[in-house]
């Protein structure tokens, strides 16, 4: 380790030049260690950011722009199909986000009553696994299993007797929307129990050993330990959850395309279909704007407000 | 001891619904039933694959007679092994980047004080928060005037966007759990700081590390929104991306398909049964505040 700088370096150019840059890298060390990161993010999101807000001003006709910044706006919020596609967007992620957060709650609690580490590990890979899963294929896999004439679901369900014949869930606009909450979910349900239960290992056994020494019941223990001590967990894993479920491309595009009839069309398939399918870049740049906004004032409402008051509760 | 014996006893009886509620059978029962939810969707996808496209039109719940057809189909006839090629050196590639530019400078907001640096980190947060799904279009113009739409390192460097903030994060989280005299003792050595970073500390977040690490091989792995837009053709197409194309076919191959999913989910799964600790690791430590 220390070695290189007591052992003699041959005074050649090639030594020199190397000591220098290497004092200077040393002298500047924050910069270079930091310098590279900065520099691609610069690169890589604070330019097209520019470009998206640039774009978001201006009126696309074909291949050229026209400055015009009220006009994508105004088209936005006077366009029925944009205020459906918001519909659509706060149905699916707060759906998404209830499932997966009462379903990550359940096992979370579970989890933490199985005492063999082993065993706990075993179903903790096994949950993991759907989150693991590539999004697009949770969607294909999804749209296959509820197939209307070869999905397994229908198949089951005829040969138990409930259906009579298959049932074509991805046509009907209602089971369409519960058909990609529920495989929206099935993605982040294994992140919302292993963050719950990472809460719930924190907390220490003196709290459980004082309730128990107080005669408290199970019920009591579990209001008065055990969901302060989760609330901070909950709150995290909730946010996250709601907001990738939020912005989700992947699920829904391969699941149901945005049909039938746009029933399932939320905004970032909404997004994609204006920007990169039919080229209007303008109107596109406008509607992220919108999708940019919303999640960060709903995040940092959220933030600033639960996350402060827990550790208020805490302190 | 016989008194505190009837005190637990009857605290015991008091219980009976909460008593029920988590005895062993409800909770395997549960773990049970979410293991099953989580695999069922998986062991159904592979079981399909073994099938030929008759028996998926016949109806059949397990394959007849297992066969590796659809497997040819997918990955020989239709060309998907250039979309594993593709996805294998994407991931590695972006891990690589990401790694290489997050770990310093999580270093650095563990150790060092600098003007704004509160704000510079909030920055860094701050571009994880921002939706992805945002970016799409600028990215889709900006890669096309630089000629990277269709090639793997435009993809490349959307994931460097998607996880470079996320992996700083996660680090300098581990980072701040390694006390300061580590650097101090070794600079007293006669370290240079950079040394100091490369050989002492380092090597001690070495877990972390890994952590961040398998996190960024997965989710580029699976990342579809940028990989689908940047690239439509298989000489850079990933393969969540080649296994949603089958899905826009006429008349799909339902068996094909799912052999193509199940080559696109082994990796992971793999991934996942080798080194959950480290992924739950790093997916509770980049939660840490």
């Amino acid at each position: 380790m220390a070695f290189e700088e007591t052992r003699r370096v041959p005074q050649t150019t090639f030594g020199r030049t190397k000591r220098r840059v290497s004092k200077l890298l040393n002298d500047h060390i924050r910069i270079t260690l930091l310098g590279p990161a900065l520099v691609s993010l610069l690169l890589i999101f604070v330019y097209p950011v520019a470009v998206l807000v640039w774009s978001s001003f201006h009126r696309t006709l074909g291949f050229v722009t026209e400055f015009d910044p009220t006009y994508n706006y105004e088209k936005m919020l006077t366009d029925p199909t944009f205020w459906s596609a918001v519909e659509k967007t706060l149905t699916y992620s707060f759906g998404s986000f209830f499932f997966s957060m009462a379903a990550g709650l359940v096992i979370a609690l579970a989890l933490n009553r199985v005492v063999r580490k082993r065993l706990r590990d075993t179903y903790t890979t096994l949950i993991l696994l759907s989150w693991a899963v590539p999004l697009s294929i949770v969607g294909v896999t999804w749209r296959w299993m509820f197939n209307g004439q070869l999905g397994v679901v229908n198949q089951l369900l005829v040969d138990l007797g409930i259906l009579s014949s298959g049932y074509s869930w991805l046509a009907d606009p209602l089971t369409a929307m519960a058909l990609i909450v529920v495989a929206d979910s099935w993605s982040r349900i294994p992140f919302a129990a292993i963050v719950m239960l990472a809460g719930l290992q924190s907390i220490p056994q003196e709290m459980y050993d004082a309730a128990k020494v107080d005669g408290a019941t199970s019920f009591q223990t579990f209001w008065h330990v055990t969901v302060p001590y989760l609330r901070p967990s909950f709150f995290v894993a909730g946010l996250i959850n709601w907001m990738f479920a939020f912005r989700a491309f992947a699920i829904p595009f391969s699941t149901t395309g945005g049909g039938p009839a746009g029933a399932t069309e939320v905004l970032a398939i909404y997004i994609h279909r204006f920007g990169i399918e039919l080229f209007d870049f303008g109107f596109a740049s406008a509607v992220s704007m919108f999708l940019v906004a919303v999640t960060l004032i709903i995040a940092s409402i959220y933030v600033t407000t639960i996350l402060e008051q827990i550790s208020e509760i805490a302190e | 001891m016989s008194g505190a014996r009837i005190g637990i006893e009857s605290y015991r009886r008091r219980q009976g619904f909460w008593n029920a509620v988590e005895s062993p059978f409800v909770v395997h029962l549960v773990l049970f039933l979410a293991v099953f939810f989580v695999t069922a969707p998986l062991v159904w996808e592979l079981l399909t694959s073994f099938k030929t496209n008759q028996a998926v039109y016949d109806l059949t719940y397990f394959p007849r007679n297992p066969t590796l057809e659809s497997y040819h189909i997918a990955l020989v006839e239709r060309g998907f092994w250039r979309a594993i090629v593709n996805s294998i050196i994407i991931s590695t590639a972006s891990t690589v980047a990401v790694m290489a530019l997050g770990t310093p400078a999580g270093y650095v907001f563990s150790r060092y004080r600098f003007p704004f640096d509160n704000l510079v980190f909030t920055f860094v947060l701050f571009t994880r928060l921002f939706p992805p799904i945002g970016l799409v279009v600028p990215y889709y113009r900006i890669m096309g005037l630089a000629g990277l739409l269709n090639t793997r390192v435009g993809i490349v460097v959307a994931n460097v966007y998607l996880w470079l903030p996320l992996v700083v994060y996660i680090m300098r989280n581990f980072f701040i759990t390694i006390p300061k005299e580590l650097d101090e003792a070794a600079r007293v050595d006669g370290c240079t700081k950079l040394q100091a970073f490369r050989h002492v500390v380092f090597p001690v977040v070495l877990p972390g590390f890994a952590a961040g690490t398998i996190l960024t091989f997965l989710y580029s792995w699976r990342e579809f929104l940028f990989a689908f837009t940047v690239s439509t053709d298989l000489s850079s197409m990933t393969i969540p991306v080649a296994t949603y194309l089958f899905v826009g076919d006429t008349s799909i191959q339902w068996a094909s398909m799912a052999a193509a999913a199940v080559v696109a989910t082994i990796p992971s799964a793999l991934v996942v049964f080798f080194f959950q600790r480290y992924i739950v690791v790093g997916l509770t430590g980049g939660l840490k505040r």
